[in-house]
């Protein structure tokens, strides 16, 4: 198979977190029963005009910060014309002419080098109805129809799915942090359409492009990428042709499926919305936005990577924004964060999985919390210990010393206690020490496990198991 | 100028209408259509018309909404201005591919 260099542009839409919809005052909500949250403009009704939901702006000015776009402070509607049920007007209210956000970019890294992913231009649109295809019929459910949309158009400039999928992957994230949407793809407030095309080198023209629609999951966008690069490799590969098309991924066929193809060029035939007058946004609006905008993933990173977090737990934190809120409330604090990410994501994670709970339905607080770093770092406390008090400290307001007390711990940390112990358990097992030096480690897991009969659990670990091996290597 | 528009032409905005043309209407439509079609030129002709959108006769300011909910329209009522329903659904002939 011969080598071609990709191109990949990117179209991704997702709904606003409005409690409205965007020209009409009914609820913007998801999983209601059909056609329950629609009124006369939803529908389509002749004579209703649409009313511009304030919100809608400043979520979209929000958007185009954070993806670091010119904002357009003169704007217009515009009806792009087309017949289809899911959108009985005819028309879809959008941003054809002046979008509002355009010349931004969103950075991904991309095998330790940092790549600037276009974006073209961000506008803002209306959602249609969705529509459900049964076999003699299509049903119709107009809650979802006038929805407020952005749709984020990149250039030409992604060159492989890996591309595809961190652009994806870091557009979601940005938008989550900066609660712009809730981007849930599997329910379709994320939806994303790739354009792919192939050519011989940098030089030659941009080959035929292909639409893949309606994406349903981030590895999906991978998949349908690499499947549309290797169809395409293949086709021109045989010497053949093909026309400028719509597909489909099919994620049981793991393949993309031809939708139709294009004979013409699209004719929406745009023009602007004559119901909606001028748009005009003013440097006050712009700037009260700016600075709601909470602090983003990146910069997130880079305090983190200062407070000496290892690369793989900042990756875990970002990717569950209530950890990160929560850790971002020491950020001032002198403490382990190492170890304070450590114990978010394990012992308290598991905790909150089990209980489907975030960290805030708990009731620990930042006091607390900062106890149980400092006695987790200075090992007073060992990893045994927390498991045991974690339940009441995220469920109790009690604080550490009397929840140690309840639970009767009582650790043994002082050097010479656990020294003596040790030293008795290497006399009473001689066959163990025997084995140990003569190359079988298992032996030093039997005689640690003897050091906490004897301690009754209550050795400090750690200290224990230097203390072990310093006086068996002392007998080499 | 061409006098009428092409028979492709004419087609053309028939399949954007989703409307069939009997072939005895093709030459009506082909000399109807043009005449529009030059009003519209002349449209576009006008000086300025592509730097400064006018999409209203006076420069007024679009009025906002508050993000609030306000009223639905009960499901009876939404059902009984169509022709078909299924349950909540409202029903229409099977369409995809568009």
């Amino acid at each position: 198979m011969s080598n071609y260099i990709p191109t990949i542009g990117i179209e991704v839409h997702v709904e606003l977190k409005t409690n409205t919809k965007i020209f009409s005052p009914s609820r913007n909500g998801y999983g209601m029963s059909a056609n329950t949250l629609v009124n006369e403009i939803d529908l389509g009704y002749p004579g209703t005009l649409p009313l511009i939901n304030r919100e809608v702006l400043n979520i979209a000015i929000k958007a185009a910060k954070v993806l670091h776009c010119n904002i357009r402070k003169e704007m217009h509607f515009d009806r792009k014309n087309y017949f289809y049920p899911d959108n009985p007007k005819n028309y879809q209210i959008t941003q054809a002419r002046t979008p509002i956000g355009y010349d931004g970019y969103v950075e991904i890294e991309v095998d330790g080098k940092i790549k600037k992913i276009e974006i073209e231009e961000m506008h803002i649109e209306e959602d249609t109805c969705k529509s459900a295809h049964r076999k003699n019929v299509t049903l119709l459910d107009f809650n979802r129809a006038g929805v407020p949309l952005i749709e984020i158009v990149t250039k030409p400039c992604i060159n492989s799915s890996k591309e595809a999928m961190l652009y994806i992957e870091k557009l979601r994230e940005t938008l989550l942090y900066a609660n712009i949407s809730d981007c849930k793809i599997e329910e379709g407030s994320m939806r994303c359409d790739c354009n792919v095309s192939i050519r011989k080198s940098e030089d030659s023209p941009f080959g035929t492009k292909v639409e893949v629609k309606n994406i349903g999951s981030i590895s999906n966008v991978g998949l349908s990428v690499e499947k549309e690069i290797v169809r395409q490799t293949e086709l021109y590969d045989k010497g053949e042709s093909f026309k400028e098309q719509t597909r489909r991924f099919d994620s049981k066929l793991n393949d993309t499926v031809l939708m139709r193809i294009k004979e013409t060029g699209n004719d929406y035939r745009y023009f602007p919305e004559p119901d909606i007058p001028y748009v005009y946004l003013t440097d006050e609006m712009i700037n009260k936005v700016t600075s709601t905008i909470p602090l983003l993933p990146d910069e997130r990173r880079e305090l983190y990577k200062g407070r000496n977090i290892s690369k793989i737990n900042i990756e875990k934190i970002i990717a569950n924004k209530s950890l990160s809120d929560f850790l971002n409330n020491f950020l001032e604090e002198k403490i382990d964060f190492q170890v304070a990410s450590n114990l978010l994501l394990g012992d308290i994670s598991s905790y909150l999985n089990k209980e489907g709970k975030i960290i805030t339905d708990t009731m620990l607080d930042n006091e607390r919390f900062i106890d149980l770093v400092n006695r987790s770092s200075t090992r007073e406390l060992t990893s045994k210990n927390i498991k045991e008090i974690l339940v009441d400290l995220l469920e109790s307001d009690k604080t550490l010393d009397e929840i140690i007390k309840d639970k009767g711990i009582n650790n043994i940390n002082d050097e010479s206690v656990v020294k003596d112990i040790v030293l008795q358990v290497l006399a009473e097992n001689e066959e163990s020490v025997r084995d140990y030096l003569e190359g079988h480690d298992r032996a030093l897991k039997y005689l640690m496990g003897q050091v906490m009969k004897i301690s009754k659990g209550s050795a400090d670990p750690l200290l224990a198991s230097d203390l072990l091996k310093e006086f068996l290597d002392k007998k080499k | 100028m061409d006098e009428i528009l092409t028979r492709e032409e004419v087609l053309h905005v028939a399949d954007l209408a989703k409307i069939r043309i009997k072939e005895e209407e093709m030459e009506k439509y082909q000399k109807e259509l043009k005449i529009i079609f030059n009003d519209i030129e002349k449209i576009n002709e006008v000086e300025g018309y592509d730097d400064d959108i006018i999409i209203a006769p006076f420069s007024s300011e679009a009025r906002l909404r508050d993000d609030e909910v306000e009223r639905h329209i009960e499901i009876e009522s939404t059902l009984k201005n169509v022709p078909r329903h299924s349950g909540n659904y409202i029903e229409v002939p099977v369409v995809i591919n568009e």
